[in-house]
């Protein structure tokens, strides 16, 4: 008598699915989350690292001065920012660079021959670099509070202004993934585009510095709002009205997603 | 009947091809390995003067109350890091990706030696450092101030700082097995180096501790060298910088030298 596991496997049933491949989106956003979580020495310490020693150098250089607006000390001025810049970069990379790998080595067809539509895909990517970026942010924030005294202001201001400030550069690398041939084309990205705005979004000075006309431009850079939002929460004060810094982040989230899902959806850039 | 070819004690040819080869791979990624330093320099350089308080008043102010101002003392800091980073990644990246790709049996079973590799791939990353640092000075040019440019301790500087960071690259390359080690020496131990460097802050300005560590940060000598050069001051002896400097390299070399004639990291 043949024991029972020497008997044929039943018939695969196909499984069916809904109008959203719920399963599908699952895990490709756990494949996205572990990509980052396996060697997150890389992706979540270091950025802990990296603020922590700009915090450092920054007070240790300017710290005499203390903020005209907001009256507070310039430690915990750029405390904010620096967590926020660490968000932005990080979501960036997730994305951009899961695309670009992806692309290069030839794995991008097992991303795209699974039954996913464009919208899954690009809320599943996009999720990794989410997750990736919040993680960064709590991560920075415990590692800045020993030694800035910050307290919560508001904390639904810091969620809402973080999720859509990781929501934005995870999009932004989505698209640029996508745009990219080779690693040459992203680090060209990297470098002249995300760094520059992030730099210039007014984590290290407050825009009142800026003569006049360059205000109006640093007003027109989505990452300001950002940086302003997630800094309200903490200090209790903005430089801009949040509400248009809300309905900006809102409107550019929202037309980035718009583009990211057409441009999956005609495989602009992905297939041949 | 081709000939075989005869070299001497030394193999020029091939120390020249492998210096060549460095360069050019620098050369030939230059949106990345020179115009992408002299942007983020620029942008350190931007985000510092704004956000330092005019009230603050000038940098090393004379009995006049006449001092520098931000950009200018920043400036001989970034320049020499620019310098040392460069000719460090030139050499680690190049390194890491040769073993991961296997093209580094190409080099290994070419008739070079240890001390020939060495110098090769040192050389090669030196000339990378000079021309990606020349263009982060060049940069710099129009919006700085700098009442003196001294091309001697400049070009002292920038050899031996180029040097010291090229064999960390072999070190750190023939270590790295993945590109995770790579970015993690990146993130603890060249960041550090550069940030807490004297780049942005005066020794005076620290606690009696911090003032010994950060002397005893190669950089910071690398640094006031490019100051000496710069803006005529430094914070220390720039000829006791020198000599330190020099024994430092000479030191990397031989570690260099030894784990390379052991193939360290490099055969099985």
């Amino acid at each position: 008598m043949p024991s029972p596991s020497y008997l044929p496997p039943a018939p695969l049933a196909p499984r069916h699915i809904g109008r959203l491949n719920g399963r599908g989106l699952w895990t490709l956003y756990v494949k996205e989350v572990r990509r980052f979580l396996n060697v997150a020495t890389q992706t979540l310490l270091a950025p802990m690292v990296t603020t922590l020693l700009f915090l450092a150098v920054f007070t240790l250089a300017l710290g005499g001065q203390r903020m005209a607006a907001g009256g507070v000390d310039y430690a915990a001025f750029l405390a904010p920012g620096l967590m926020v810049m660490a968000m932005m970069q990080n979501s960036f990379a997730n994305t951009s660079s899961s695309i670009v790998i992806a692309k290069v080595q030839g794995n991008i067809v097992d991303v795209l021959m699974p039954p996913l539509s464009a919208f899954e895909l690009t809320t599943g990517i996009v999720g990794g670099g989410v997750t990736r970026g919040l993680l960064v942010g709590i991560a920075v924030w415990l590692g800045q509070l020993p030694f800035v005294g910050l307290h919560i202001h508001a904390p639904l201001a810091i969620l809402f202004y973080a999720v859509m400030t990781v929501l934005m550069l995870s999009l932004l690398g989505l698209l640029g993934g996508i745009w990219s041939e080779k690693f040459d084309h992203m680090a060209a990205v990297t470098n002249f585009v995300i760094t520059p705005l992030s730099f210039l979004s007014g984590t290290f000075y407050s825009l009142d510095r800026l003569p006049p006309n360059l205000q109006i431009i640093a007003h027109a850079n989505p990452f300001f709002y950002m940086i302003d939002g997630v800094r309200y929460g903490f200090l209790g004060h903005a430089d801009a009205s949040l509400w248009v810094g809300a309905a900006v982040l809102l409107g550019v989230n929202g037309g980035l997603f718009l583009l990211a899902w057409t441009l999956i959806g005609r495989g602009w850039h992905l297939k041949a | 009947m081709p000939q075989v070819r005869q070299f001497g004690r030394v193999n020029g040819r091939g120390l020249y091809t492998l210096v060549l080869r460095g360069l050019r791979r620098h050369l030939g990624l230059w949106l990345d390995s020179m115009a992408g330093p002299a942007v983020s320099n620029l942008l350190y350089l931007v985000v510092l003067v704004l956000a330092r308080d005019v009230a603050l008043g000038p940098i090393w102010p004379d009995a006049t109350g006449r001092g520098l101002d931000a950009a200018s003392f920043v400036a001989p800091g970034l320049v020499a890091f620019a310098f040392c980073h460069a000719a460090f990644e030139s050499m680690a990246v190049h390194l890491v990706h040769d073993k991961q790709e296997g093209m580094i049996q190409d080099l290994l079973s070419a008739p070079l030696t240890a001390a020939e590799t060495l110098a090769g791939w040192v050389l090669g990353a030196v000339a990378a450092g000079l021309a990606s640092g020349s263009v982060v000075l060049l940069a710099f040019l129009p919006f700085v101030d700098w009442p003196v440019l001294d091309p001697l301790p400049l070009v002292v500087f920038a050899l031996l700082g180029t040097l010291i960071f090229a064999l960390l690259g072999v070190l750190v390359g023939l270590w790295a097995r993945k590109w995770d080690h790579y970015a993690a020496a990146e993130t603890f131990l060249m960041l550090p180096l550069g940030l807490l460097s004297g780049t942005f802050f005066l020794r005076q300005d620290l606690p009696p501790l911090g003032r010994d560590l950060l002397f005893a940060n190669p950089v910071f000598h690398i640094i006031d060298g490019f100051r000496s050069g710069l803006l005529g001051r430094s914070d220390g002896d720039p000829l006791f910088s020198v000599v330190l400097l020099v024994v430092l390299s000479l030191v990397l070399a031989l570690v260099a030298w030894r784990l390379l004639l052991r193939g360290w990291h490099l055969k099985p």
